[in-house]
């Protein structure tokens, strides 16, 4: 039997030609549109009356001009690459373990330079924010005593470390990478929509698929004057190296929980591109308040860590005492101002949703400026008014407990039975300090190849921010997609998946 | 008065262990009647030790070692002076109550508002309120906390070895016993339900006479309450006294989880056994001297043998966490 | 370089080399039963299962099919092609950051693509083209591996997983033939011939001997030839050189231990004579050699991987 020799998984361009055809495509018209629905959220690449936006039309003339085969042939092929690559997250059930790529899609989402601009100019802002806020809780707590955040939600926070009261972090910089969900409301503006400021991962993915979409369409890349984005490795290894007073020999170490960990990939991708060294917590080892790895010549020291594993992890001494994945001592040396971490301990207490309503307020505090970028409305049920609003109208929100996450303790109003949202309402009234609410959130749609044709998927946006002694957002994000039509989960976990994200210089 | 104490702590392995890392927090507090007149602790196998002021005051020491030892042991030898105690008056005035505000209580205070690991509200604590017609408070705050503190001791027996390690009060409040530990939980979590800041203490009683049930020469543990009128005040619901010049503090936090004597890990595939004696007698003039209020010098010196007799296995308060890590390949 | 990237390295190079001695082995016997009888290939079949499990089989119950299956696709043989691959892909994992994104492909690519073939697959046609196109796969991967990295400590450790690997396995091989020598039922003509291929040697040997096949001189050839890749000495002279090349800043106390152990194996191959051997000496001589290369194996680890932390560099 023959065995045929691997195919060559790097071929999922091809020539690529722009604007040959002149062909503007409709929707729910022309192929490969034919099933693309416009709904009441905003859409990328078609205005409300059909039209191609004009960032889009290089891309609509390419992908029109090619046969459905060929598409597909692309996307198998991108499909492979990944999973040759090793770009997979593992899930198990039962006693077996599957291996999965994160599906990636062929077509880009483009960003206009203005929208960009004003993306970036918001998220700075209110990174600034959210770490003046951390250096408040963990100092002085001046927007405690000036209530304009109430301390119970603080006091209250299990991600609050009070191991962290009195610390001082380099630059005042708690949150060193950040990566904030970003979604596009009905009228077409970006609005926050969470900050994830404890261990955000993705950027790895926000890469890769720029090496997909830029071989895919080469031509249109080329002439749409994309922004590059590969530079997001330097950049963090310079942010990396800005929290340590030291210029040369600077030894950076990544902490990874491990091979088992869905980031792993990540981890193990960002230390190669910034030549920095993957460790695990057993390869480390505290010694009179420094931290050394082992190596096999003998303990070296280690200078900065940009960790991936949380806060309740990090230190079997200080925090869990079940961690079999921190090192212990690991805080001592922290205190001692032996070695940096990023992101600094306790940063968890920022990204809560109780504190995510606030945000706009902090920036208002702190900065004495207005939010460039708003949050999604928010009612805080803790406020008398808001919870009277809430309360009325529970059948159109969508009510979370702020403690928890992954969909725990939420009500999804306009789902949910009568009997549901009555027995919620009892809930949210015993205990108003503990909910949130939010419209029904609707995100954008975008162009997505789903196998027999171009459809419209919900996305959303996550770009990076990085804050050392500067702060710097590369050009680019991760969209994520929400594969499933009509769904508007895009967590990977759930049958998300992602696509580029071109980011354009005018 | 002066008291000086003596504090051993050994670990015992199964077999060789290495790289452990301990914090310890059994330096006396200086603060209020109490200061610290000595302090010196000291490691065997030697180590170099650090230290460092928790956000609450106490005073840590923490050391690694990296080569392998069976047995590691930790002395501590402190000389207290506990000057004259403020006279508690027997009662405030209801007012006290409106005291609470924004005013008077600082971040501090609010910390010790909220539920905490040990001392936390449970469908078990909300009965025995009910039970022990405890659920509101009645009187001014300082009445209260004394029938708080009265109730609890009346409802449950001192008996070391019902408890764990980490036990919640729960278990404590199913059998209506325990030791001093578990009393303090429940009494925090009591107090902070209605609405008075309240904190744990771990320290040491010395014992007079066979009116104390907690054990004597061992370490102790109490609650200390806020009262706007007159500061933090202990509350010693084992012994159903409140704290005075014979209650020397050590440390103060949220729960036992912030504050236990020792804490540590290890890596070696061996357990542990814990012995702890504490010899706590009145003295006549310190030992030394020297003003130990900060925390800034690490020490070592040389243990001295100590005496086999005094080793007592005394684990059934001492509830420390050793955590063993698998060693790796 | 870290001592836990140190140790997947190892093991990594270790596992290749298993499961391509493994796949080697399969694809020989596959390939030579066809000129035996069943008898005969029966008795070989069963040294091939013991030189690649270490469990001696009785001869009578095994089919080709049967055995074949065990040895490349039983997940629960930890000794079968693919659990080597498999922890070979494992540690490479654990290590990506210190491999190139060519060796780290190849090697994915060669596991993803052996994973999902079944017996069935492969046995209606040429059953043995699968393992000589994977045997082709992993000789790409060496050649990737060697060009990609940078030859610098962690190639070093690669070259002593592969290399102490070696040796357990030609020895194991070897003892085997040499010990069934011995016995009235000792291994025929063709058997000899089947070493050879086995060790890739058949070509290299008979340019040095001609084609007489004769035990004595394939003895020598694979336990002393200096040049042929596949021999004893070759493996020891690598590994020795290797040993020299780990963990450069290493307090000598500890360097100490592993060089000593080298030495002694260097000079117990460098010293040995194949005429002292061929009375029955050869299983001896091997039995002597893998339990060194065992010590050298525990040396490693003591002194660079799991050594006790007390000093700081």
């Amino acid at each position: 039997m023959q065995h045929e020799v691997f195919a060559n998984t790097e071929d999922f361009g091809g020539p690529d030609i722009v604007g040959a055809t002149g062909h503007i495509s409709q929707p729910g018209v022309d192929a490969p549109y034919a099933n693309y629905e416009l709904g009441k959220p905003f859409d990328e690449m078609f205005s409300r009356d059909g039209q191609v936006r004009a960032t889009y039309v290089a891309i609509d003339s390419r992908v029109s001009s090619l046969p459905l085969e060929e598409l597909n042939r692309r996307q198998q092929a991108v499909e492979k690459s990944f999973l040759h690559q090793g770009i997979t997250f593992t899930v198990y059930n039962a006693n077996q373990a599957t291996e999965r790529i994160i599906p990636t899609d062929l077509l880009p989402r483009i960003v206009t330079a203005r929208e960009w601009d004003r993306i970036e100019r918001g998220l700075t802002q209110r990174i600034h924010a959210l770490n003046l806020f951390l250096r408040d809780i963990y100092t002085d707590g001046r927007a405690l005593k000036d209530g304009v955040v109430p301390r119970s939600m603080i006091y209250g926070s299990k991600h609050y470390r009070r191991e962290m009261r009195g610390i001082q972090v380099p630059h005042g910089a708690y949150v060193n990478i950040c990566g904030s969900d970003l979604i596009r409301n009905e009228a077409g503006d970006f609005v926050v929509l969470e900050d994830n400021l404890r261990v955000p991962s993705g950027v790895s993915y926000m890469l890769a698929n720029r090496d997909v979409a830029h071989r895919a369409f080469p031509a249109v890349f080329r002439s749409m004057g994309v922004r590059p984005i590969e530079h997001y490795p330097l950049e963090l290894l310079a942010t990396l190296r800005s929290l340590t007073p030291f210029h040369e020999d600077v030894s950076i170490a990544i902490l990874t929980p491990g091979v088992f960990n869905s980031a792993y990939f990540e981890h193990a991708f960002l230390a190669r591109q910034m030549g920095v060294a993957l460790v695990e917590g057993r390869d480390l080892l505290v010694n009179d308040n420094v931290v050394y790895t082992r190596t096999t010549s003998g303990l070296k020291r280690i200078d900065v860590i940009y960790r991936r594993i949380d806060d309740d992890f990090m230190d079997p001494l200080i925090f869990r005492n079940d961690s079999a994945l921190g090192v212990p001592g690991l805080f001592n040396a922290y205190r001692a101002g032996n070695v940096m971490i990023a992101n600094a301990l306790g940063t968890g207490v920022a990204d809560d949703k109780a504190v995510y309503a606030y945000v706009p307020r902090l920036i208002r505090y702190y900065l004495a400026e207005e939010p460039i970028l708003e949050n999604v409305e928010t009612f805080l049920c803790r406020e008398e008014k808001m919870l009277q609003h809430v309360l009325g109208n529970l059948d159109k929100l969508v009510v979370k407990a702020v403690g928890e996450s992954g969909g725990y303790g939420m009500l999804i109003g306009p789902h949910a039975s009568t009997n549901e949202r009555e027995d919620f309402a009892e809930k949210i009234r015993a205990n108003p300090e503990n909910y949130i609410a939010q419209p029904t959130i609707q995100l954008s749609t975008a162009p997505t190849f789903v196998g027999n044709g171009i459809e419209a998927r919900h996305v959303d946006l996550r770009p990076f921010i990085l804050h050392g002694a500067e702060t710097k957002l590369v050009p680019g994000a991760l969209t994520r997609v929400a594969l499933k039509r009509g769904s508007l989960v895009v967590n990977s976990s759930q049958g998300g998946g992602s696509k580029d994200t071109w980011v354009l210089s005018q | 008065m002066f008291y000086s104490i003596r504090h051993v702590t050994r670990f015992r392995y199964s077999g060789p262990v290495r790289e452990s890392v301990m914090e310890l927090r059994m330096q006396p507090r200086s603060e209020g009647p109490q200061t610290l007149r000595s302090f010196q602790i000291s490691t065997n196998p030697r180590a170099q030790l650090y230290a460092y002021t928790d956000h609450l005051g106490n005073a840590v020491y923490h050391f690694n070692l990296l080569r392998e030892h069976e047995e590691l042991r930790i002395e501590a030898q402190a000389t207290v002076e506990i000057g004259q105690m403020p006279a508690w008056p027997d009662a405030l005035d209801p007012l006290e109550w409106s005291r609470y505000n924004d005013f008077n209580l600082s971040d501090d205070h609010f910390d010790m508002l909220e539920d905490s690991w040990f001392a936390r509200m449970s469908p078990e604590l909300e009965s025995f309120m009910k039970i022990a017609d405890l659920q509101k408070p009645v009187g001014d705050p300082l009445s209260a906390l004394k029938a708080l503190q009265c109730g609890i001791y009346g409802s449950f027996e001192y008996e070391p070895g019902v408890t764990e390690v980490n036990s919640p009060i729960d278990v404590v409040l199913e059998r209506r016993r325990g030791v001093c530990q578990d009393f303090a939980h429940i009494m925090t979590a009591m107090a902070r339900r209605w609405g008075i800041p309240c904190r744990y203490v771990s320290g040491y009683l010395y014992h007079k006479g066979a009116r104390d049930r907690s054990a004597a020469n061992a370490t102790h543990a109490w609650a200390e309450a806020y009262l706007p009128s007159l500061g933090w005040v202990g509350f010693d619901p084992t012994n159903n006294i409140m704290a005075g010049e014979r209650h020397i503090r050590a440390a103060v936090g949220r729960d036992y989880a912030d504050v236990p004597p020792t804490r540590g890990t290890y890596k070696g595939d061996a357990n542990s056994e814990l012995s702890i004696a504490v010899l706590l007698e009145p003295t006549q003039a310190p030992v030394r001297h020297e003003d130990f209020l900060k925390v800034a010098r690490p020490m070592v010196r040389p243990t001295a043998s100590m005496p086999e007799r005094l080793y007592h296995q005394q684990q059934q308060q001492q509830q420390q966490q050793q955590q063993q890590q698998q060693q790796q390949q | 370089m870290l001592s836990r990237v140190a140790a997947s390295l190892y093991w990594m190079s270790r596992y290749i080399e298993r499961a391509e001695h493994t796949a080697r082995l399969i694809a020989v016997k596959l390939e030579s039963m066809v000129e035996q009888t069943p008898e005969d290939a029966a008795v070989s079949w069963a040294r091939v299962t013991q030189a690649l499990t270490g469990v001696k089989t009785a001869p009578l119950h095994l089919d080709a099919f049967a055995i074949t299956r065990y040895l490349a696709f039983d997940r629960d043989n930890e000794n079968s092609l693919i659990t080597s691959l498999s922890l070979a892909r494992d540690n490479a994992r654990q290590v990506r950051e210190a491999l190139s994104n060519e060796v780290w492909e190849n090697l994915n690519r060669l596991y993803l693509r052996l994973a999902p073939v079944t017996m069935d697959s492969i046995w209606v046609h040429t059953p043995a083209r699968l393992f000589r196109d994977l045997l082709e796969e992993m000789h790409v991967l060496e050649g990737v591996t060697y060009s990609t990295l940078s030859h610098g400590e962690g190639w070093y450790f690669l070259e002593l997983g592969r290399y102490i690997e070696r040796v357990q396995q030609l020895g194991r091989l070897l003892n085997i033939h040499f010990t069934a020598a011995q016995t009235g039922n000792g291994p025929k003509y063709f058997d000899w011939l089947v070493l050879l291929k086995f060790c890739t040697a058949f070509e290299p040997y008979t340019k040095k001997y001609t084609a007489s096949i004769r035990p004595q001189k394939i003895a020598e050839f694979l336990l002393f030839d200096s040049e042929f890749p596949h021999s004893i000495c070759f493996s020891v002279d690598r590994m020795t050189e290797a040993l020299a090349r780990v963990a450069p800043g290493a307090p000598q106390a500890r360097r100490a231990a592993v060089e000593r152990l080298a030495g002694r194996l260097k000079a117990a191959v460098d010293l040995g004579q194949v005429d002292e051997l061929m009375s029955g000496g050869v299983a001896a001589f091997i039995a002597d050699i893998t339990k060194q290369c065992d010590q050298i194996h525990k040396a490693l680890y003591s002194s660079y991987i799991t050594y006790s932390a007390e000093t700081v560099l």
